[in-house]
This record gives structure tokens, C-alpha cells and sequence, in this order.
């Protein structure tokens, strides 16, 4: 750590928690919709910012039954402020369904962690119905050892996974060291600021570890 | 036989994608691909049976060989109708997401079909027609009933938040509209407004963004 980590520790420190949370929500919409896998669920920061979005439309629903909207300009920012942010919490979540359910085998396989209850019950409950569909539509006519959906055998996997090749722009929030691309000679540092293409696979402990932001 | 049929619901498929609407199910040779399938398997069993569990595909190569296209045509039938039937899943699920009522619209079609039938006076095999006139298999119209109830299980969680809302980055607070189609009267945080065909009015956007993707309300930039 030297005087910049420290430094912008203690600016930090001196945001209230609010603009902290809507930077961050900001940092995990954008990676979301970037970043080709699923990355883990918010789970603290939603809740706050859910609850916040609660309270102001309480708010507003206080307000607006005593006051003529065109005199009361306050009410209008919040207004506005606030369904910016419903904009940013909806487009989140739905990026995380569209993932879901392109790759729903994949991710209930190996990142079902990084799923909110809701959104496990949501592929559970969605994979259930798409077999059962597919099964009352012809597989229950086949043979029983084609049924399967999660088939591996004769070297192709059914089961659709991201490619986590694909490439991402991001972001050192800090230094970060050495980052070498599985697969190539490729090496480089990567210091605080510096912008990259990269593989999303070779940032990835990184940009989960919250030291990489991708942009 | 070997997959030709198969190839034939994957141009469906293809074409499905980038159409606005779902074109009619493919009942038929669904039905036959599934019938190739069985016969593949019933080969495949007859080619090992004088084997009795004992088969050697080094010793015999030729019989190896049949019973690898046959196989490979199999797996092959299985994924052209799993690519079909997702692509048509898949539209189905954008529609229910988009607001669409794919069943009433479906029930619509189908009355204007009858009546239309009813009105040329040609009505000997109505029944058999009006079947084949959905576009879904009922397999389908099964699916969508329950996806639907899964989506609004999901969607009822967050109350707040409106997940089928617009995906678009809000600008105004308050839009100008045109009532395209009287919609009736509805309840906004300021009183309610009753909409008539041809007026406009300048409203809250989250107030009557349903409105305008059921195309009652058209926006006026």
C-alpha cells in the first residue's frame, strides 16, 4: 500500500454511504452486462439500495397528495433520481436473466452460488419446465439413452457454456502486478489507471477480487 | 431418413429467429423425425442382437461403421429438434417478457379464423381446421401458460422496480402523449386521467409506460 491507496482510502471514507452504493451499483451493472459469466449477486449492496428505493417512493407518495407537482421542484428530482435508479437495478437484474437463461445447465453446475434466491428458484423452476417440454414434446419418444439433456458423451458436451475468451475492456482500480494470458506468451503489468482489451478469463480473479473494474 | 428431415426444422428454426411472429409448429415432421429416430434405434438394436452383448467393433469394422451413422444421426435428430423447439421457446419467453398475451392473441386469431369460416358459409370440416390454425402445439400453449406464472412469481418480487419496464435510460420525468385507442381511465399519483381517443396529455412516463407498449399510448418526442 502506498500514499495513493491511502489517500483515496480517506476520500473515501469521506462519501456517505449513498453515493457509495450508487457507484457501486454502477460498477456492477456495467460489469454485468460486460462480463460474459455471471458474476456473484450483490447481496448487501441490493438490499440496501431496495430498501432505500422503498422509502423515497413512500416519500413521494407522502408529498405528492398535498402539493401541486409543477410548484414542487424537489419532489420532481427525486422523482427523477429515483426511477434512474429503478433503470439501473432493472436493466441489472434482467442482464442476469438474460445470462441465466442462456446458459442455465452451466450455471447450476458450477456458479450457483453466485445466484440470489430468487434467481435460483427463477432456473430451477425455468429448467424444470423447459425439460418437461421438451420431453412432452418428442424426447419421451426416444430411445432412453438419448434422453438426457446434460449429455457428454462422444466428446461434445450439450451443455453450452460462456466463452470466457472473449475479450473485455477494463479498468486497474489499483496496482495489480503481473497479469499473464492463459494460453500465450502475453504478459504485462497492469498498474492503477491503466486501461485494457483483455480476456475476460485472464481478469477474472481480478475483477472479482474488485481490484479490476470493467468498464 | 439420416437427418434430412432434421435439417428441415433447423431452416425453420432459422427463419423463426427473425421473424416478428411465431410461425406455426411443425407438428408433422416433428412427429416424423422422432419416427426416424426410433427406427435408427430399432436398426441399431437388430445390427447388435446376433452379437448377444459380445461386439468387437475392431473385429468388424463395416458393422462398426453402420452403427456409427446410426448413431450420429440419432444425436444429430436430437439436437435439430432441441434447437427447434428453444428457438420457439425462446420467442415465446421474449413475448411474455414484452407483455404479450400469446394465448388471447392466439384465441383472437382463431374467432376471427371461425367467424370469417362461419360468414363464406363453408363450414363441413371446421373443427380439424381451427386446430391447425394455432401456430403453437399445445405443448407450447402449456409452456407459456406456466412460464408466465413463473414470471410473475419472479417479477412479484420486485414490486418496486417493474422488471418488464423499459430497458431504455430514463430522460424526462413527464412525457407527452397521444391516446391512440380509448384505454379508459387511469389512476396516477395526481388524480386520474380518463383517456379518450385523440387527446394528449403530459404525464408521469412509469405512470403509462404499459400503456405504450400495449400501444394504447403513443409518445410524442
Amino acid at each position: 500500500m502506498d500514499i495513493d491507496d491511502i489517500l483515496a482510502d480517506v476520500s473515501r471514507e469521506g462519501e456517505p454511504q449513498e453515493s457509495r452504493d450508487l457507484q457501486e451499483l454502477t460498477r456492477a451493472w456495467v460489469a454485468e452486462r460486460v462480463a460474459p459469466e455471471i458474476l456473484p449477486y450483490p447481496d448487501a449492496l441490493m438490499d440496501r439500495v431496495l430498501e432505500r428505493i422503498r422509502r423515497q417512493i413512500e416519500l413521494v407518495e407522502e408529498q405528492t397528495g398535498n402539493m401541486d407537482p409543477k410548484t414542487n421542484f424537489r419532489l420532481i428530482v427525486i422523482q427523477t433520481e429515483l426511477e434512474r435508479f429503478k433503470f439501473l437495478v432493472r436493466s441489472f437484474l434482467r442482464a442476469r436473466i438474460a445470462k441465466i437463461d442462456k446458459h442455465p445447465l452451466h450455471i447450476l453446475q458450477t456458479a450457483s452460488t453466485h445466484l440470489s434466491t430468487s434467481e435460483s428458484h427463477y432456473i430451477t423452476a425455468h429448467q424444470a419446465l423447459l425439460s418437461t417440454h421438451y420431453h412432452s414434446s418428442f424426447l419421451s419418444q426416444f430411445p432412453a439413452a438419448l434422453q438426457r439433456l446434460d449429455d457428454t458423451a462422444g466428446g461434445i458436451s450439450m451443455v453450452d457454456t460462456p466463452d470466457t475468451d472473449a475479450a473485455v475492456f477494463c479498468r486497474a482500480l489499483r496496482d495489480v502486478g503481473v497479469i499473464s494470458v492463459e494460453g500465450t506468451e502475453r504478459a504485462f503489468e497492469m498498474k492503477r489507471g491503466d486501461c485494457w482489451v483483455v480476456r475476460w478469463n485472464a481478469v477474472r480473479e481480478r475483477v472479482l477480487a474488485g481490484e479490476v473494474e470493467l468498464i | 431418413m439420416y437427418g434430412e428431415l432434421g435439417n428441415k426444422l433447423v431452416q425453420h428454426a432459422k427463419r423463426t429467429q427473425s421473424l416478428a411472429h411465431l410461425p406455426p409448429y411443425q407438428a408433422e415432421i416433428v412427429r416424423s423425425v422422432t419416427r426416424e429416430v426410433r427406427d435408427l434405434d430399432k436398426d441399431v438394436s437388430a445390427i447388435l442382437e446376433p452379437f448377444a452383448g459380445s461386439f468387437d467393433p475392431s473385429a468388424e469394422p463395416a458393422t462398426a461403421c453402420a452403427l456409427l451413422v446410426n448413431h450420429l444421426c440419432m444425436r444429430r435428430n436430437k439436437r435439430c429438434l432441441l434447437a427447434y423447439h428453444r428457438v420457439r421457446s425462446d420467442k415465446l419467453e421474449e413475448m411474455c417478457w414484452s407483455g404479450i398475451d400469446v394465448l388471447e392473441r392466439q384465441q383472437q386469431q382463431q374467432q376471427q379464423q371461425r367467424s370469417g369460416r362461419n360468414g363464406g358459409e363453408s363450414g363441413t370440416s371446421l373443427g380439424a381446421e381451427i386446430g391447425n390454425t394455432s401456430s403453437l402445439s399445445p405443448e407450447e400453449e402449456e409452456y407459456v401458460r406456466q412460464y408466465s406464472d413463473l414470471l410473475a412469481a419472479y417479477k412479484g418480487q420486485w414490486t418496486d422496480i417493474d422488471l418488464t419496464g423499459s430497458l431504455e435510460p430514463p430522460r424526462d420525468l413527464f412525457i407527452d402523449v397521444r391516446v391512440l385507442k380509448d384505454a379508459g381511465e387511469i389512476q396516477t399519483e395526481y388524480g386520474s386521467i380518463t383517456l379518450t381517443k385523440n387527446s394528449q396529455f403530459y404525464v408521469r412516463q412509469g405512470d403509462v409506460e404499459r400503456l405504450i407498449a400495449q400501444g394504447y399510448l403513443q409518445r410524442l418526442s
